[in-house]
């Protein structure tokens, strides 16, 4: 498994925060398990060539938020069990991703039909693949 | 007066070349721990401000501190606590880099041989060779490395990746990562590299004609430009001069105008109009807005 994490310096949301989000979403989608190792401050930091304090940031904050746990001596892992998204939290992001669906699909004159079958047919692939890739 | 917590403060200093102002009224800080990126174009004035922070230069008015002290003054104690990369690698060329190793490990207290060692190893420079006839790439490692032996509580590269290639450039920006994950030093450090200095400043300071344009985290620097495209005159310019208008050009899809006054929910809004195209910018993009031709100035 890569780091799976990418910055984006065109991106407006500070690098600390896109560190934040990319485990985030390696964690819902399995692809980093409860229990699993991450990558140290310093191995992340070469690898992506940014200020390791900037690594540590976003690490602390899903450290707080309880998606990270540091054992000491260890490095740094997948909580146990980490949190689910807030109720609020999650339908705010559902809509972000929908609102970029809605827009490319009138974008390229797909029915709303057609921008559900996608989905659907995304959502398919993305069950199995979790399926056998555990 | 100097404040011995602040590595790099830089108070109202001007330097002036006979009837040329090379820097005028130039102020600003490098906190403990940051990485500050001096930026501008050849001739901004930047090597003039490093030259007066090593001591190697006196200002004509105002006043530099590092590490808390006169480094004109206090120039030889200083050094002993600072790295330098310099511009050009000055080490004397008929060395080759083991000779020059030991010779900076006698005259540094609390020399890192070890970690010397294993830089120059990662870096593959040959050590028997005479310094002068290393690639522009080596000798930039070597300075790297011998910069760091003395464990520094600052570090200062003043351009140190002009001229490089990609893989050696790389090279030397993942050393001063594994530096920044390891000790936390402070690095002051001037460069045209924009793309890779984005991951690694947490200040920066862009100068333009010896005048500073801007210094600040480039956080909050990123967070408040943005480029703004309008399809017609959707927006009247005393609205845009309240968004902090920089520049206006027309480019081939409208009028195309960058502002310094943006907060997210400004952006927001804006976009939601559906008249005005919202887009962020990087760092370069922010440089060439801010001294390239026909640049307004401070932002």
């Amino acid at each position: 498994m890569g780091s799976g994490i990418h910055v984006d310096f065109n991106d407006a949301a500070p690098i600390w925060h896109q560190i934040e989000e990319g485990v985030r979403r390696l964690v819902a989608s399995g692809a980093l398990a409860p229990g699993a190792p991450l990558p140290s401050v310093r191995e992340l930091a070469r690898e992506l060539r940014i200020n390791p304090a900037t690594v540590a940031k976003g690490y602390q904050r899903l450290v707080d938020a309880g998606v990270l746990q540091v054992r000491r001596g260890e490095g740094t892992f997948v909580a146990d069990a980490p949190p689910v998204a807030s109720e609020a939290e999650r339908r705010r992001e559902l809509c972000d991703g929908a609102r970029r669906l809605a827009a490319l699909a009138v974008t390229l004159r797909a029915s709303l039909d057609e921008a559900k079958a996608a989905l659907e047919a995304a959502w398919e692939e993305l069950v199995q693949g979790r399926k056998g890739g555990a | 007066m100097g404040d011995a917590t602040v590595p790099v403060q830089v108070s109202g200093l001007q330097v002036r070349y006979g009837a040329h102002w090379a820097v005028r009224e130039v102020s600003f800080t490098a906190p403990a721990g940051g990485v500050y990126a001096l930026l501008g174009r050849n001739g901004a004035g930047k090597s003039s401000i490093v030259r007066c922070l090593l001591g190697q230069q006196r200002a004509s008015g105002g006043r530099v501190w590092l590490l808390g002290a006169d480094p004109w003054r206090r120039r030889a104690t200083l050094m002993r606590r600072v790295g330098v990369v310099p511009e050009e690698p000055d080490a004397p060329p008929a060395l080759s880099t083991r000779q020059l190793t030991a010779w900076c490990a006698r005259l540094y207290r609390g020399w890192d041989a070890g970690r010397v060692a294993e830089r120059l190893r990662r870096f593959a420079v040959p050590v028997d060779v005479p310094f002068g006839s290393l690639s522009k790439g080596q000798k930039a490692q070597v300075m790297l490395a011998l910069a760091l032996g003395h464990r520094p509580e600052l570090l200062v590269l003043d351009d140190p990746t002009l001229g490089l290639d990609a893989v050696a450039r790389r090279a030397l920006y993942e050393e001063l990562v594994d530096e920044l994950a390891d000790r936390a030093t402070t690095v002051l450090l001037t460069t045209h590299d924009l793309t890779a200095v984005e991951g690694i400043a947490s200040h920066v300071g862009v100068l333009a004609a010896g005048e500073m344009l801007v210094d600040e985290p480039l956080e909050s620097l990123k967070a408040r430009f943005r480029r703004l495209r309008l399809a017609s005159s959707a927006l009247a310019t005393p609205q845009l001069d309240q968004l902090g208008l920089v520049t206006s050009r027309r480019g081939p899809w409208g009028l195309e105008v960058v502002v310094s006054r943006l907060d997210e929910g400004g952006a927001a809004r804006l976009a939601a109009s559906g008249a005005v195209a919202v887009e962020t910018m990087n760092l370069e993009e922010i440089f060439v807005t801010l001294v390239g031709n026909g640049a307004g100035g401070a932002a």
